[in-house]
């Protein structure tokens, strides 16, 4: 449609719209990108180099050696398999409950739909604070149990409203009350109709939750004491600390570990833990793409 | 009102299904959001372990009076309340404007690029994003402050990590360099369900591309804008603690102790749980008080409202 | 409206169910050992199936224990360092670690709160949680009156003071402190690179004025020889210098947070005339450029690598460091050389310069050790505790193994100990040491004659002598001045919360002073000053220091 707009009369008004779009464009581009690309340069580059400004466009100095530390942890790779499973069997839970409770406060004739709703969102504010919750987690065993990880935030109350928007606005009433004439149920109904309907708030939420999981480390750093247990994160965020904590020396030799390298390992753990996330994107982003029926999120 | 009067349990039938459908989340809810709560007490007591979590002695409103008492309340509060105001008024329009921008474009190719580019901040942690800030916004040798400063935008004595008055922009700036792609998203998934029609209705009455944003776009997402507007004024005392602490150093610290670290400091860090929770609870409450005054402002202006 | 009823009854019933769980844990952890001992227990025999992969075989005749750890980060899985299986063998136990490497501070609130612990905490406690989680933790004095705790024991007969130090004042012991002898004196030294002397045909300079010409000399010249006159920096530390502010006659006997004790009063030197004196001297530094300008806000990992500079082209002309090799690397080490404590003018008065010396944080660390009250074993847990405590074992907690899986430490036979060089030769001797013990801050007791048994690395070997120039100082602090042994006070939960009010309120103050003078250049430190003061004590110094004194008095009337 758009490309079609293009092809007519683009007069002048139009043409200097579109060049300040592209500009506008590219300067966030650049704006983005040149940080993103310092950081993949300094993760190969010679540290004291970067840190003393000589690092701009160019690795200088290069050398794996953060890579090679990092990988070479066993751990790591205990850290992406746990973090994996946490992130799909989260996500999968979250969309569980999420999906239908929204769907259910989208309903303007359910009843109790104001009280739950107000019920949701002064939990966005309100909290028992940390002890209480984990004195709560631990009352119901799931401390130290890989079902913290899936079970905990299982619940955005965020998500919620914004699916609800979504079913709201682009799920028409009268489809409802049509299908409800043809005898259809709320469960037949919204697995074969509006489940299909929502591809897209069902992709950025699914965006939004296991982004959530995959960086998640609070929960883990509270609830879990088993290394086996342990998320990419907390393993990354050890590395990292591994290299930190040298500026509180208290003995001999603890800030004489490999400093210079103690930035590129920094820098790599940002990658490393980053490029995931980065690839499952693309696979989401098609749904804003195609425009399929991507229905606004509307009050 | 007529059907209130109806009896529950005929409701209870008629709408199980969509109980069924909403217990799960409801229990989840019930169970590890309001469970906890009893915890607020804590607020009011002072604790004493022996006693068990909720046992000590009640001492009323005396951890808030110490705070609202303390020096630090009205630097707390007024640091806070500025970082989240800048950040709000700054932060809040470039994800639309992006937004915007990124519909705009023609070139498909592009369009895909800048759209993935923009969220890519979002993933980077904390601790990385001031690290980050520190190699480029190094006075001697950051190559963001020299060129700020070759191009005279900013005085070349301005340290700008450590000048008090630096803090709230970088702050805000960078927070927005983080976070606004991410936030983009939503407002991207908005327009791209405008109705096509109105683009052509537009296109007849000789709008130009730009009129099409502003009368048919930006209409549009309005909704969007306002519930996002809404949720957002209720953290206007949230100010993320991280990026704060990690930013503070004894040159800013006068406008970069915000109620979140101070609460770390005392409450975390020297083990006063009692008035951590105190001055937690206190902060929590004007942020509610905020949410419903937005929703209330919102819904009588605009008939949008989050509940 | 019914249906708001029927919701609110359902939203009531179930926080209550909430509280019920959250109030009967609370009831549990004060007294009763209820659900969760029976929890703790139950998880227990869960994993000890999976732990025994680790070597340790489990027999019938085995004690079961759990343990927590606070490890640092470089340090490797501690069931694989072979010292400790042997040792549990040795006692008789097999132990399940948990294992925690960061933000343990964030952890232990909530862990301790609610009284879920593990038998023993290795590293993971301070004195105040003592007081905080009152009735957490299990006293061990009756142990040791008992004969239980033989090395312990031992420890505390060479030096009463350690008992007194962690006892408190109901007589209980809560946590167990470390003592290591050799390493009293090892403060940050003051380098100053001597090629850079040389090239410019300067002397070590005696005085702080001297070094102020140094480094007027070496901001002007090109004292590193890259035909570059701006890339010096004469002078960068990190934070705030306390050391040299020691110069000036503060003397910083063991100071704390700012606190440091003369003539028997507690002070804080951020109000006293000395440091006005240190700020103008320093704020003038700042003005001539010879301080960097990153030194409030550069984070150590830059203040690290300036330091060392650009291969063999050196940045930094003077900047305190612990060790010379671990400061400015291999390739730059040799150009630095360590100065003695200066005086400011060359007629100050040399009675009166000091150094910063933190001789008891060096070697003792309060609370190293500490065990659950709900511990089952008890009998046991105390013999793995004090097995600990045992002089080679004690080689073996700081330094590593001394068996042929481990390979870290040598037992001479002859009473004497030797730190072996790392196995692996890649690695630096500090890295070794963290990876394959439990390194620092441990329970370990090196009686004061082990100075002379125990051979030490390389790095330690070096780093002793470069404490050569700073001797004589020292020596006079130790005769002359008062400690401040705030580490081993402790306060009550009332006087502990006032403290870190008022503190939080005082940093607010003196940090941003501090930073405004030695940077913006229309300051008046000497106009500020009592305004300043003022208001110091007004937010609370006056009554800090009325508690810390109270509270050193009381101290001092115990150690009697």
């Amino acid at each position: 449609m758009r490309s079609i707009a293009g092809k007519m009369k683009s007069d002048r008004s139009d043409r200097i719209y579109y060049i300040c779009v592209t500009a506008i464009a590219i300067a966030a581009l650049i704006i983005v990108l040149y940080p993103i690309y310092f950081i993949v340069i300094a993760s190969f580059s010679n540290s004291n180099l970067v840190n003393q400004g000589k690092v701009i466009l160019w690795p200088k100095g290069v050398n794996f050696y953060g890579y090679r530390k990092i990988l070479d942890r066993s751990d790591i790779w205990l850290g992406y398999k746990n973090t994996l499973f946490y992130t799909i069997a989260g996500t999968m839970l979250n969309l569980a409950l999420t999906l239908p409770a929204a769907y259910v406060l989208a309903q303007s004739k359910f009843r109790a739909r104001r009280v739950i709703m107000t019920l949701f969102v002064i939990t966005m504010y309100f909290g028992g604070g940390m002890i209480p919750t984990y004195m709560l987690v631990q009352s119901l065993h799931l401390t130290n149990s890989v079902f913290t990880m899936v079970i905990m935030g299982a619940v955005s109350v965020y998500n919620v409203i914004i699916t609800r928007t979504f079913f709201e606005s682009s799920i028409p009433a009268d489809l409802h009350e049509a299908a409800v004439l043809d005898g259809c149920s709320h469960f037949r109904f919204f697995l074969s109709i509006v489940l299909p309907l929502s591809k897209a708030v069902i992709s950025v939420i699914t965006l939004y939750y296991a982004v959530g999981h995959w960086n998640d480390f609070f929960t883990a750093l509270l609830y879990l004491n088993k290394d086996e247990y342990q998320p990419l994160q907390t393993i990354l965020r050890n590395i990292l600390i591994s290299n930190q904590a040298m500026a509180g020396t208290t003995g001999v030799g603890e800030g004489s570990y490999a400093q210079q390298y103690a930035d590129q390992i920094k820098f790599a753990v940002i990658i490393v833990s980053t490029v995931p996330v980065l690839c499952i994107y693309p696979f989401i982003q098609k749904y804003f793409e195609k425009g399929v029926m991507i229905g606004a999120v509307k009050g | 009102m007529r059907q209130k009067t109806k009896n529950p349990l005929l409701a209870l039938k008629k709408d199980w299904q969509l109980w069924v459908m909403i217990l799960p989340a409801l229990v989840y809810i019930l169970i590890f959001c309001y469970g906890p709560m009893y915890g607020i007490q804590l607020a009011f007591r002072k604790y004493d372990y022996s006693k068990g979590l909720t046992g000590g002695d009640w001492v009323g409103l005396r951890y808030f009076k110490q705070y609202f008492d303390s020096p630090m309340f009205y630097t707390t509060m007024k640091n806070t309340f500025v970082i989240s105001f800048f950040s709000l008024v700054g932060g809040f329009p470039v994800p639309i404007l992006l937004a915007l921008v990124i519909n705009s474009l023609r070139q498909n190719k592009l369009k895909r690029v800048v759209q993935t580019a923009v969220y890519m901040p979002y993933f980077i942690s904390t601790v990385v994003m001031v690290a980050i800030l520190q190699i480029m916004l190094s006075p001697t040798t950051g190559i963001v402050s020299g060129l700020l400063k070759s191009l005279h935008l900013i005085p070349s004595s301005v340290n700008l990590l450590g000048t008090p008055s630096a803090f709230v922009p970088v702050y805000v700036i960078s927070g927005i360099w983080q976070s606004a792609g991410w936030n983009s998203i939503i407002f991207i998934a908005a327009l791209s369900s405008v109705d096509g029609q109105l683009y052509d209705a537009a296109k007849v009455d000789g709008a130009s591309r730009l009129q099409q944003v502003i009368h048919v776009e930006l209409p549009a997402i309005v909704p969007t804008i306002i519930i996002l507007l809404i949720m957002n004024m209720g953290r206007i005392l949230s100010v993320g603690f991280e990026k704060t602490f990690l930013m503070q150093n004894d040159m800013n610290l006068t406008v970069s102790q915000v109620i979140s670290t101070y609460t770390f400091n005392v409450g975390v860090q020297s083990g006063q749980f009692s008035f951590g929770s105190a001055v937690g609870l206190f902060n929590t409450v004007v942020n509610f008080v905020f949410l419903i005054l937005a929703n209330t402002v919102s819904k009588r202006v605009a008939d949008i409202s989050l509940m | 409206m019914k249906m708001k009823k029927w919701l609110a009854l359902l939203l009531a019933g179930s926080m209550a169910a909430g509280c019920l769980a959250g109030c009967g844990n609370g009831g549990n952890s004060g007294n009763s050992a209820g659900a969760s001992d029976n929890a703790v227990s139950s998880s227990k025999s869960e994993t000890s199936g999976s732990s025994s992969s680790g070597g340790a075989q489990q027999s019938a005749d085995k004690v079961n224990l759990t343990a927590l750890i606070s490890k640092h980060s470089l340090t490797k899985d501690v069931n694989e360092m072979e010292w400790l299986n042997l040792l549990e063998d040795k006692v008789g136990v097999t132990v399940e670690w948990q294992q925690i490497s960061a933000d343990w501070d964030q952890k232990k609130s909530p862990m301790f709160a609610s009284g879920d612990i593990p038998d023993i905490l290795v590293k993971a406690t301070n004195t105040n949680d003592f007081v905080t989680y009152n009735g957490l933790f299990e006293n061990l004095a009756p142990y040791l009156d008992a004969g239980q705790m033989p090395n312990v024991s031992r420890m505390f007969e060479d030096h009463p003071e350690l008992r007194v130090f962690c006892t408190d004042e109901e007589g209980a012991i809560y946590g167990l402190p470390d003592y290591r002898s050799m390493w009293h004196a090892f403060n940050r030294v003051l380098y100053i690179n001597k090629t850079w002397l040389d090239n410019m045909n300067l002397q070590v300079p005696t005085t702080m004025d001297e070094l102020e010409e140094v480094m007027l000399a070496f901001r002007d010249g090109d004292p590193n020889g890259n035909g570059d006159t701006t890339d010096e920096i004469p002078l960068d530390f990190n934070g705030f210098p306390t050391y040299l502010l020691a110069c000036f006659g503060i003397p910083l006997m063991n100071e704390s947070g700012g606190y440091y004790v003369e003539d028997g009063q507690v002070k804080n030197f951020r109000v006293d005339e000395r440091y006005k004196t240190f700020m103008i001297w320093l704020r003038k530094l700042y003005t001539e450029g010879l301080i960097n300008e990153e030194v409030l806000t550069q984070d150590y990992s830059k203040f690290q690598s300036l330091a060392r500079g650009e291969g063999t082209v050196a940045k930094v002309g003077v900047t305190l460091g612990s060790e010379s090799g671990d400061r400015f690397g291999m390739e730059l080490a040799d150009q630095y050389i360590p100065l003695p404590a200066l005086k400011p003018h060359a007629d100050s008065d040399e009675s009166e310069v000091y150094w910063g010396y933190y001789k008891d944080s060096q070697c003792i660390t309060a609370a190293t050790i500490a065990m659950s009250a709900k511990c089952e074993n008890k009998e046991a847990a105390v013999k793995l505790i004090d097995g600990f405590y045992d002089e080679k074992t004690s080689v073996e907690v700081l330094f590593g193994g001394m068996n042929d899986v481990d390979g870290c430490t040598r037992d001479n036979g002859d009473g004497t100990y030797t730190v072996l060089p790392p196995a692996d030769p890649s690695i630096d001797p500090g890295t070794w040491k963290w990876t394959n013990s439990f390194a620092d801050n441990s329970p370990y007791y090196f009686a004061d004659d082990m100075e002379d048994r125990l051979t030490m690395g390389e790095d330690m070997v070096r780093k002793d002598s470069e404490r050569g120039p700073l001797e004589p100082t020292l020596k006079l602090m130790e005769e002359k001045c008062e400690s401040y042994p705030a580490m081993f006070i402790t306060y009550s939960s009332d006087d502990n919360s006032t403290l870190a009010l008022n503190q939080t309120t005082i940093d607010n103050i003196i940090n941003p002073a501090y930073a405004g003078w030695l940077t913006e250049p229309d300051r008046d430190i000497e106009a500020e000053w009592d305004a300043y003061v003022d208001s110091v004590y007004a937010n609370g110094l006056t009554e800090n220091l009325q508690i810390r004194q109270a509270a050193y008095e009381k101290y001092m009337e115990q150690l009697k």
